[in-house]
């Protein structure tokens, strides 16, 4: 049953959970430090010899680069850039009991929301500390690509707290979608180009073989990564994938564990969507901790991908670029292959062919399960939560909650009281176009054809 | 300014009405049955629609597109008139009309033919036109196998008024023996592949318009299926021009009505049928049968592919079937239908089924059978 407060004879059901500002993490949560497999090392492009800090100092600070190897369980946050977090941390954990009583279900479902931050996401969790190392050592200039427009609008957030400059290439699709997502950009004083773009060398040749293409995260991010590459006042920051974003994500689940703690719940299931991998690092991490502590051994931990993008679900778990025209370091990751661009879902967030080192890692190792959906489903319980809960989901968020919805409906048939967590990592109020189509009943479900390439055994797609 | 011939078969759709599956030979009975004309009002519905205004209509005398341009109000040339018949004849014109207008109309540098009618007035258009002339079919007969037809009068217009005059795609004329209808057999076959005008593409998301390029579609569709094509495999492509274009991929040759046979890089069938096919399949342990959907119905199996019979599919297994379709093909038939004849045989396929839309790319569409 419900959680209740004694308060004299009232009784209250709690609906938010909250933390004090002064518990804010103090640190991040480095999972390298506990992992079964260590990580294999990320490869040089050209030499395919592992990666050494000097080769990622072009475009990185030192002290991210120290993070992305640190093997120490635990980084100190910068008080400078917790100070910024207590703009809208520690964000609230709901226990969605309206969603539960839509469902009739048994199970408790709990739900982080990060959509309170300024640029309505998690995102700024990675972008602020990032903005704050580069600035500490003299960089003025950041250069980055975003998808959905989520990490475009939180590093343009970050970086004007610091007085830093910011040039964001923002996937063609979602520039042409999104209008609104530029329009923050530009409010917090950053410069938001489509990409393919013509300012760099890799954007024009994309264009020349293909002036309609959509874009797609792995080709903003070649053109990010030449930019930096190529000013000297520049560096480079991306908002998935890499070690250190993952770690500094990791404050969501460490709130989250305490949020639980304070009304005597443990979870069961926690589940995150999944399209670089920092979400699903942010909420999971500190819980798989608990797992390989032996505190939690039975928790089921889960990444939601998109039908049209499966990498942990279908893809290949291999070294692999992180862009399509093959400047980033190769990664072992699963990847659908760094050609592949995925078709336009409305979770351009999640359109990503490869997935986060650690979470790939963690996946291999079964310590994070998988699943995907369709577009339609997760629109669908997108609207279920918005009637029930009220906040309108981003729909890189709604994947999450499909899943959320599908474990609690398993709990109706079963009986089952398992305690359901996930993250809501955005609201979806620059999404409402989405929303508009899937009413119209024009959203298109794509799906990756895995059967059909695995059939073809040796016309795989090509990892370098 | 675009210059459009405008054609109405007056009688079109008459003989649904009255339970004469068809209108073909038939008008007389079907006013003896007390059928009233019903392509006028849906041409006229047509005209009322249209939003462009820099059209020159070229159209055919009296009930074959003037008198509908004339009450909607539309500037027109008339460019063919039928002769005058016995005014207590209630048949005043006839296919020989339709061709005579039409051959008049591409004459004239027509740029695109709109007819109001069914599949009998597609096929006898597309007989003058071919691939010179894109033509737009308002749908107002019994029949609607093709897939040159608007879904309705309006979407017709909206096309039209939304064609950048450029883009285009191809749809299949289909040709239907009305005799065999009426007994109730369906006995449809390809008449030819017909450009038809590529509507602008909205955004799933967004007001934003943009024409979609249909080829490029179809070039990455053959590109990922001649990825995956094994050399252990016969692969059975299916009419129209996206498996034509993974045949050319593979610099073969393909008979764009017919089925043909593919091994190791190889035809070594052409136009086959069902009993070659059969033959085939008794050969070859994996088999795959490639096929796009055919016709405004969005048929996968049944219409015009009736070699791949129910025989075939039973050898084959339903997994052996690969559908490929551009985006923009499925989005006029969002459901695809599978009519193999052998109903047991249909409900073997799921509700839904993938089609290959692109590089490695599916969309799940909705089945019926």
């Amino acid at each position: 049953m419900y959680k209740y407060v004694h308060q004299h004879t009232k009784v209250y059901m709690i609906t938010k959970i909250l933390l004090d500002e002064n518990e804010i993490p103090k640190q991040w949560y480095n999972i390298q430090a506990d992992l079964i497999t260590p990580l294999d090392p990320p490869m040089h492009p050209q030499t395919q010899k592992p990666v050494v800090p000097a080769d990622l100092e072009p475009i990185f600070p030192k002290e991210l680069i120290r993070q992305e190897m640190c093997q120490d369980r635990y980084i100190n946050i910068p008080s400078e850039v917790r100070d910024i977090y207590a703009l809208w941390r520690p964000s609230p954990l709901f226990r969605a009991h309206r969603l539960e009583k839509v469902l009739k279900t048994p199970a408790k479902i709990y739900y982080k929301y990060e959509g309170g931050s300024p640029p309505g996401s998690h995102k700024p969790n990675t972008a602020i500390p990032q903005a704050y190392y580069n600035m500490k050592e003299g960089i003025e200039r950041i250069a980055t690509e975003t998808g959905a427009g989520q990490w475009g609008s939180s590093l343009a957030f970050a970086t004007q707290l610091f007085d830093m400059e910011c040039k964001v290439y923002m996937v063609r699709g979602s520039y042409d979608q999104k209008p609104y997502r530029k329009m923050m950009m530009q409010t917090w004083g950053a410069t938001c180009v489509p990409s393919p773009s013509p300012d760099t060398n890799s954007g024009r040749a994309i264009l020349a073989k293909d002036p309609n293409t959509a874009g797609s995260l792995g080709i903003a991010i070649s053109e990010a990564v030449e930019d930096a590459a190529t000013h000297s006042n520049t560096n480079y920051s991306l908002g998935s994938v890499l070690n250190h974003v993952c770690v500094h994500q990791t404050i969501i689940g460490q709130e989250a564990q305490k949020q639980l703690d304070m009304v005597d719940e443990k979870a069961d299931i926690v589940i995150a969507s999944a399209g670089g991998g920092s979400n699903c690092a942010g909420i999971c991490f500190p819980f798989i901790k608990d797992k390989l502590d032996g505190k939690n051994p039975d928790l089921e931990v889960l990444a939601v991908e998109p039908a049209a993008c499966p990498t942990l679900t279908r893809g290949l778990y291999a070294y692999d670029f992180g862009d399509v025209a093959g400047l980033t370091p190769l990664l072992k990751m699963f990847t659908l292959g760094h050609d592949f661009i995925p078709p336009s879902i409305h979770a351009g967030g999640l359109r990503y062919h490869g997935m986060a080192p650690l979470v790939s890692r963690l996946h291999a190792d079964r310590l994070i399960d998988s699943t995907s959906v369709h577009q339609n489903e997760v629109f669908e319980a997108a609207v279920m939560f918005a009637r029930a809960e009220g906040i309108i989901p981003a729909p890189e968020a709604a994947h999450a909650i499909r899943i959320a919805i599908d474990k609690a409906l398993e709990c109706k048939k079963t009986g089952e009281s398992k305690t359901i967590l996930f993250n809501n990592s955005g609201h979806g109020h620059f999404d409402l176009s989405s929303y508009e189509a899937y009413f119209a009943g024009s959203l298109i479900d794509y799906e990756y054809p895995a059967d059909l390439i695995a059939e073809s055994l040796k016309k795989l797609p090509v990892i370098a | 300014m675009i210059k459009v011939g405008f054609i109405v078969n007056p009688y079109a759709g008459m003989g649904g009405a009255v339970g004469l599956k068809g209108t073909d030979g038939c008008v007389r009975e079907a006013y003896a049955r007390g059928a009233v004309p019903m392509a006028p009002a849906k041409a006229i519905r047509f005209l009322s629609s249209l939003s462009k205004n820099d059209i020159h209509f070229l159209t055919a005398g009296r009930e074959m597109g003037e008198h509908e341009l004339a009450k909607v109000g539309i500037p027109y040339d008339v460019i063919y008139r039928p002769d005058e018949g016995k005014k207590s004849d209630p048949i005043q014109t006839g296919a020989i009309d339709t061709i005579n207008a039409c051959m008049e109309m591409i004459q004239n540098d027509t740029g695109l033919i709109i007819f109001c009618g069914g599949d009998g007035t597609a096929r006898d258009i597309f007989s003058c036109t071919g691939q010179l002339i894109p033509i737009l079919g308002i749908p107002a007969g019994v029949k609607i196998y093709s897939g040159v037809f608007a879904t309705t009068p309006e979407s017709g217009a909206h096309l039209l008024s939304d064609w950048n005059g450029t883009s285009l795609s191809d749809g299949e004329v289909m040709d239907v023996d009305e005799e065999e209808y009426r007994k109730g057999i369906l006995n449809t076959s390809l008449f030819g592949y017909a450009k038809i005008p590529s509507g602008p593409v909205r955004c799933q998301s967004s007001k934003q318009v943009s024409f979609g390029d249909e080829s490029r579609e179809v070039e990455q569709i053959a590109t990922f299926i001649t990825e995956v094509m094994r050399d252990d495999t016969l692969y059975l492509l299916g009419a129209g021009t996206t498996t034509k274009a993974i045949a050319d991929r593979l610099h073969l040759s393909k008979t764009i009505l017919g089925i043909d046979a593919v091994y190791q890089g190889r035809v070594i069938g052409t136009d086959i049928s069902e009993r070659e096919i059969l033959t085939l399949v008794e050969k070859f342990d994996r088999i795959k049968i490639i096929v796009s959907p055919i016709g405004a119905q969005g048929f996968i199996l049944g219409r015009g592919n009736q070699q791949i019979s129910c025989s075939v599919i039973r050898k084959t297994g339903v997994d052996s079937l690969i559908v490929v379709a551009t985006e923009a093909k499925l989005r006029n038939t969002k459901t695809l239908f599978i009519d193999t004849g052998d109903p047991s045989l249909n409900n073997k396929f799921g509700d839904t089924i993938q089609v290959i839309c692109g590089y490695r790319m599916v969309i799940r569409a909705e089945l019926s059978h």
